[in-house]
């Protein structure tokens, strides 16, 4: 281990801490809410099973609006329903709000995206056999596109973590804003570099795993 | 068994059926054959409502569905089975869980489920295939496995569309001979849509013919019985053998 890592070992521990709780809630907040609503957005789509164009379009408009924001921008403006819901604008636990949101609109969009992959007549079996809408989504649909969601998912994280890198802004801490505050600011690019690393082998880890598991799980 | 009263639908304002009439009978295999775009497949995809009619009443065994409840829709449905052209199986599931799910769906005991599993693959020939997941089986037999998932739930009526359309000859009449079979020794009553004049002959005992979403006319016929039809590939093979053979 380099000189400089091992002098800041505690705070990279922390940032790297800080990291992981940032990101872990944007997953579970992609999983518990970005999945269920991405399934509503293709259901409401022209000729699926809860075809409504004005549901579509609302749900439409709402992530696309979401997901056009600048990150930065996004932190800055959801500031007051921050406070609504933590109580701060300020700390790691007020970071994962803005996070969450980006998460669910990001990975929303993705989920849609692989549930259009399956062919609509797996649906049109599942339904012929007497399948309620909730069943189709179940038993059909999650079975047959679930290599892309993961793969969806991973793509998603490697976003989720770079997201997090600028939560520093509302001191959210992290890997990101360690490696700009003690890295770049204090003039030890060596110490930003071995922080860039980290979280290069961070992604290059989570890309093998979604990679691995969604091939091991397609079966088509 | 299957009445459609008046029925007419249109996709975007372009009338697809138009004010049909037509009584499918206990037992029979009916044949509904036509040029592409005549409206069979929809005629077909009417019956168990998976395309709704704009005006007219689809009844089954004197229901009329139109006007059912979703739920006792769905149950209803668990009675009219039904293949596809692509045959459409979960290709995440292996044959037994293809089958399984339609079981799951119809609140099939969970002990009773393997036997009926095994009955059905039984009757289509592919016990050894339960493990398997359909991208490893040939068309022919996903066919097969799409019938078995089809008959899992003891329907009384097996709707057909285009089941042999992306079969090879030979193929095509071994799952006529499983219809067939389906038809004589369960009784179920089979629509079969269809393309090809030799696929409808072969099977039916009355054939309806189609043309611009309406009915030309229903006729009564004597099933022809289904060809033996040697595949081409087969024919060249022997071809070559005999060549081949230095004692020729």
């Amino acid at each position: 281990m380099p000189d400089i890592v091992l002098e800041y070992a505690s705070e990279i521990r922390l940032a790297i801490g800080q990291t992981f709780v940032m990101v872990g809630i944007s997953i579970l907040a992609a999983v518990l809410v970005g999945l269920p609503l991405g399934t509503w957005l293709y259901l409401s789509r022209k000729g699926q099973l809860l075809s409504n164009r004005f549901v579509f379009s609302s749900l439409n408009l709402l992530v696309n609006t979401i997901r056009s924001f600048p990150f930065l921008l996004l932190v800055v403006f959801l500031i007051p329903f921050t406070r609504i819901i933590i109580g701060t604008a300020i700390g790691t636990a007020a970071a994962t709000v803005p996070l969450a949101v980006i998460a669910i609109a990001h990975y929303s969009r993705l989920v849609e995206q692989s549930l259009l992959e399956v062919p609509k007549g797996v649906i049109e079996a599942a339904v012929s056999m007497g399948a309620s809408t909730r069943e189709v989504v179940v038993k059909f649909l999650f079975v047959e596109a679930r290599s892309g969601l993961v793969l969806g998912l991973t793509t998603s994280i490697v976003s989720f973590i770079s997201y997090s890198t600028i939560m520093g802004v509302v001191g959210g801490g992290g890997i990101g804003d360690f490696a700009v505050r003690y890295g770049y600011q204090q003039f030890q690019t060596e110490l930003m570099l071995y922080m860039i690393l980290i979280m290069v082998i961070l992604v290059q880890l989570i890309q093998f795993a979604g990679t691995t598991v969604a091939r091991l799980l397609d079966k088509r | 068994m299957i009445l459609l009263q008046n029925v007419s639908k249109a996709f975007s304002g372009q009338p697809v059926i138009q004010s049909v009439a037509l009584s499918i009978e206990q037992g029979e295999i009916h044949g509904i054959i036509g040029a592409s775009g005549a409206g069979k497949s929809t005629l077909l995809r009417l019956m168990n409502l998976l395309e709704r009619p704009d005006t007219g009443r689809v009844e089954f065994d004197g229901m009329d569905l139109t006007n059912l409840p979703n739920r006792q829709l769905r149950q209803t449905r668990q009675n009219i089975g039904m293949i596809f052209q692509d045959f459409n199986l979960v290709g995440n599931k292996t044959v037994e869980q293809n089958i399984g799910v339609s079981l799951e769906l119809a609140r099939v005991k969970k002990c009773e489920q393997a036997d009926r599993i095994q009955e059905c693959l039984r009757f289509v020939g592919l016990e050894s295939f339960a493990r398997k997941y359909p991208s490893e089986l040939s068309g022919g037999q996903k066919q097969r496995v799409a019938i078995a998932r089809a008959l899992a739930n003891r329907p009384r009526v097996l709707l057909c569309d285009e089941p042999t359309s992306s079969l090879d000859p030979s193929t095509t009449s071994e799952i006529l001979r499983v219809l067939q079979d389906i038809n004589q020794t369960l009784g179920v009553t089979i629509v079969l849509v269809s393309h090809e004049m030799q696929v409808i002959q072969s099977i039916c005992n009355r054939v309806t013919i189609m043309a611009d979403g309406q009915i030309e006319t229903t006729i009564a016929t004597e099933p022809a019985g289904i060809t033996e039809i040697t595949s081409d590939a087969g024919w060249f093979l022997t071809q070559l053998t005999e060549r081949r053979d230095p004692h020729a």
